[in-house]
């Protein structure tokens, strides 16, 4: 019932899923850096072209995609209107008082903009294909090495891992909260400061109390399944390097040569 | 499999939640267990795989007793706990993960993973089902993860704490069914519950009321006893309800349980009048 | 106070839009007449994502004043959806919701309505928040803009509506109370909004048998005070012993809207819908089918059926003679006959 929100998960068989989610994690890492070093448009078309690849072959529909990336498009919105108005040079096509758009304003606002879009794009392709669990196992094995220091790698990616799964449910019935007390006449808007606070009470202490009970009986869930921490845990999905994750290293690998050629050439 | 020896606990110090249980579950048995809100059923459940231990008294599982730290993995996946409520036992994000949380726990390779989880799914009749995010699940399917969880770590017994309270009608149906298999392949089942559809398949059922089990026996015996059950705040069983309405009303019929019982004696009754 | 639905149909997917488009776009929408793209509305958006589909479809119906009207519906069937409608949580994305005439979608008719339609919602303790069982059940008046003799007067008024004592529990803190007091708490905070229609989503779900019988007196109670009540229940037994009418709601749809007599005469399609009837009626047709001659009504409670069957074992002789006139089971022959 609640919309796709960004960092929701997509089931569905795919090869893409089914690859290692350390190395989706790394492949992002370097998708990042060769979407950003895209220096001019057919570059970044490559990209595009490439991406466009990826969510075949993760067997993602248009439309899931497009939803998932769509609430944090604000950020696209504004970052191509700062470039519109700061970048300056070439004819001006508009004047509204000081402030000038001109022609290399809209080039960049653009490219920026596309720019970023790919960059979500990149990001929620990791989240559409790979479950919480599996992002936080990834973690909690780049991380290991920093045990040695103290970090408590298990813990962390395990609290995440909960959090994350949690999440959902916290916002229905946040939602059922907010849709019970606006019932009994709360409201946020429209209203005197303390009555504000009033309404914000209604709502905040219901949830941690929430919060409290739910934890509870997922920690009384837990022992009772023989949870003791990471010592000596197995896990069902081992994470092995597969030919589908060097298939994946060779496709990144000419994204980035062809971007660069394209770049270097034009 | 189960047996409580005189066993007292107390939360605060002052009022016995349990006080002085004598209960012995045997290998194989389903036995429900009944009781109003307070009577400290979810309690006795907790001691059953060792969340709660007695304060005196003793519990054993498969002869080792709760209070053994060495055997706390041991009898924890012997006696598997299916809770009330579906959305708070769930811990991973997709079915197969949840399922294999507990025997992960007990440190078992990848492979034995794999096919322990296949198996348990089956067996609650979700399979397939591996892929699918637990979130989209119906309340009756999270409560046959929640078992098939249980399963994965072959229990002996499995527990179920008012498993089925919050499911609607077709969930409940399918959640019956399912124990009513484990039941027949050899599990133990010991189920709280405040539904007598649910107590009326058990072999046995007890009645708790203040920490004590005030009636014990066959369902046949005990869940016709409608003053019993009236007392301790629980639903009379329909057909046991009826049974006694014509009673009042001049029809000579015995006291039933079930409904097929009570329909053929009407029926025989009526029809050679 | 008379509540209309005028084919009301409902998306979560457009409301979602609506949302994120900022909520005045939103209201003013939702405060046009039917909407001016029906064919936009009427399809999925993008693919058959679960979240684009009808939660309600097409549901119409009046509640009159002084009614018990139940709603019966499978998880999922749109029950909760349709709650949401009565007190103008959510607006239809088609059709409208009337009460008292007066389109709900219109901001002034929904503020001059305010507390008149209370909704009591599942596991309604969960709500509690403040720091005494007073000031919970004080929150709703005070949103109203009562003073404080007024709010006073209110609380003890609705406490004493719930069966507990202000002088006792007002005031401790709702959360040292007993589950079935919290929730008899939580209650009381919707009644002392004054509400004249009372809507209740599975009043009684997680309280032991007890609990649940002396919860379901008071709302019997309540309703003969004359409020309107709506409730929302699994319980088929509940259902057929308490209510005018009954709305069957099947994936978003109507399936039945009638008196409780009529719906339960329809055993199969009931149970195609998820649904039961009541245990007596089961009890009552499965007797029929083994070939006695019980009339075909509605048998709500194991007194009813007794009564019944005891009138037939009585003359057993002469209903035999006319068994097969009787046994005939075709609904229309059915007399309503008048409820205990």
């Amino acid at each position: 019932m609640t919309p796709l929100v960004f960092g929701r998960y997509y089931a569905t068989p795919s090869p893409v899923h089914r690859m290692d989610a350390r190395m989706k994690v790394t492949l992002l890492l370097a998708y990042i850096v060769v979407v950003l070093l895209a220096a001019n448009p057919t570059a970044l078309g490559l990209c595009a072209l490439f991406t466009v690849g990826f969510y075949v072959c993760a067997r993602i529909p248009m439309g899931v995609a497009i939803r998932a990336v769509l609430p944090l498009s604000f950020i696209v919105v504004v970052t191509a209107l700062i470039n519109l108005f700061w970048t300056q040079g070439g004819a001006v096509l508009l004047s509204l008082g000081p402030v000038h758009v001109s022609e290399a304003g809209v080039y960049q606002a653009l490219f920026m903009g596309c720019r970023l879009m790919l960059l979500l794009f990149g990001a929620c392709l990791l989240t559409l294909t790979t479950t919480a669990l599996d992002v936080t196992d990834a973690a909690e094995d780049m991380l290991r090495p920093f045990s040695r220091f103290g970090l408590p790698s298990h813990e962390l990616a395990m609290m995440a891992g909960i959090a994350l799964r949690f999440l959902p449910q916290f916002m229905t019935e946040l939602d059922h909260i907010r849709n019970a007390q606006a019932s009994r006449g709360a409201q946020l808007v429209d209203r005197s400061l303390k009555e504000r606070y009033g309404a914000a009470k209604s709502l905040v202490i219901p949830l941690f109390v929430s919060v409290f009970r739910h934890a509870e009986t997922l920690a009384n869930a837990m022992d009772a399944r023989c949870y003791h921490g990471g010592a000596g845990r197995t896990r069902l999905h081992v994470a092995r390097m597969g030919s589908r994750d060097f298939v994946a290293i060779a496709v990144l690998v000419a994204m980035a040569a062809a971007s660069t050629a394209a770049g270097l050439l034009l | 499999m189960i047996t409580f020896d005189n066993t007292r606990f107390t939360y605060n110090g002052q009022r016995f939640v349990l006080d002085g249980i004598d209960l012995h579950v045997r290998p194989g048995e389903y036995v429900a267990i009944l009781g109003g809100n307070g009577s400290g059923k979810s309690t006795l459940a907790k001691h059953m795989n060792a969340l709660l231990v007695p304060d005196e008294g003793t519990v054993t599982v498969d002869g080792r007793s709760t209070v053994d730290p060495d055997a706390l993995y041991l009898i924890r996946s012997t006696a598997g706990m299916v809770f009330q409520n579906p959305d708070d036992q769930l811990v991973a994000t997709l079915v197969e993960n949840d399922v294999a949380f507990g025997p992960e726990n007990l440190g078992l390779p990848a492979d034995d993973l794999r096919e322990r989880v296949t198996e348990a799914l089956h067996t609650v009749g979700l399979q397939g089902f591996e892929l699918r995010e637990t979130a989209q699940l119906s309340g009756g399917q999270k409560q046959r993860v929640a078992i098939a969880g249980v399963l994965a770590m072959r229990p002996r017994v499995l527990i179920l704490d008012e498993a089925s309270a919050m499911l609607d009608p077709r969930g409940r149906t399918g959640l019956l069914r399912v124990m009513e298999q484990l039941h027949q392949a050899g599990m133990t089942v010991v189920t709280i519950t405040h539904s007598m559809e649910e107590a009326a398949l058990a072999d046995r059922v007890l009645i708790l009321d203040d920490g004590r089990v005030v009636r014990e026996g066959a369902p046949a015996d005990v869940l016709t006893d409608a003053a019993a059950l009236t007392e301790r705040g629980l639903t009379v069983p329909f057909a046991t309800e009826l049974s006694r309405c014509l009673q009042q009303a001049g029809v000579p019929v015995g006291t039933h349980l079930h409904d097929n019982d009570l329909e053929e004696e009407l029926c025989a009754l009526i029809s050679s009048r | 106070m008379r509540i209309d639905f005028e084919q009301v149909s409902f998306s979560y997917a457009d409301a979602g839009t609506q949302k994120r488009r900022g909520s005045k776009r939103g209201r003013r929408n939702a405060g046009a007449t039917p909407s001016d793209s029906l064919e936009r509305h009427g399809q999925a958006a993008w693919g058959n994502d679960p979240d684009e589909l009808w939660a309600l479809q097409d549901v119409s119906f009046s509640l009159e004043p002084g009614e018990f009207l139940g709603i019966a519906g499978h998880t999922g069937s749109g029950k909760s959806t349709l709650i949401q409608h009565l007190n103008g949580l959510l607006h239809p994305t088609r059709g409208r919701v009337l009460v008292d005439g007066a389109d709900l979608a219109d901001k002034a008719a929904a503020r001059s309505i305010r507390g008149a339609v209370g909704v009591v919602f599942q596991y309604p303790e969960h709500q509690l928040f403040a720091g005494t069982a007073f000031d919970d059940v004080a929150f709703g008046p005070r949103n109203l803009g009562l003073d404080a003799d007024a709010v006073t007067e209110r609380v003890e008024r609705a406490l004493a509506q719930v069966g507990l004592d202000v002088a006792a529990i007002g005031t401790m803190s709702p959360f040292e109370l007993s589950g079935g007091q919290q929730r008899r708490v939580a209650f009381a905070g919707v009644l002392a909004m004054d509400p004249q229609v009372l809507v209740l989503d599975e009043p009684v779900a997680g309280l032991d048998p007890a609990a649940r019988a002396s919860f379901l007196d008071l709302i019997k109670d309540l309703h003969a005070g004359g409020l309107s009540v709506v409730m929302v229940s699994h319980n088929m037994n509940d259902l057929a012993r308490l209510c005018d009418r009954v709305l069957v709601l099947s994936q978003g749809r109507q399936l039945f809207l009638d008196v409780p007599e009529a719906v339960f005469a329809h055993e199969e399609e009931l149970h195609a819908a998820g649904l039961d009837v009541p245990e007596a009626q089961r009890m009552a047709n499965s007797l029929r089918a083994r070939g006695l001659a019980l009339p075909t009504r509605l048998y709500a409670t194991a007194a009813d059926l007794a009564a019944e069957l005891a009138a037939l074992y009585a003359h057993g002789d002469e209903k035999a003679a006319g068994r097969t006139a009787f046994s005939s089971p075709e609904p229309e022959a059915a007399e309503p006959e008048e409820r205990p």
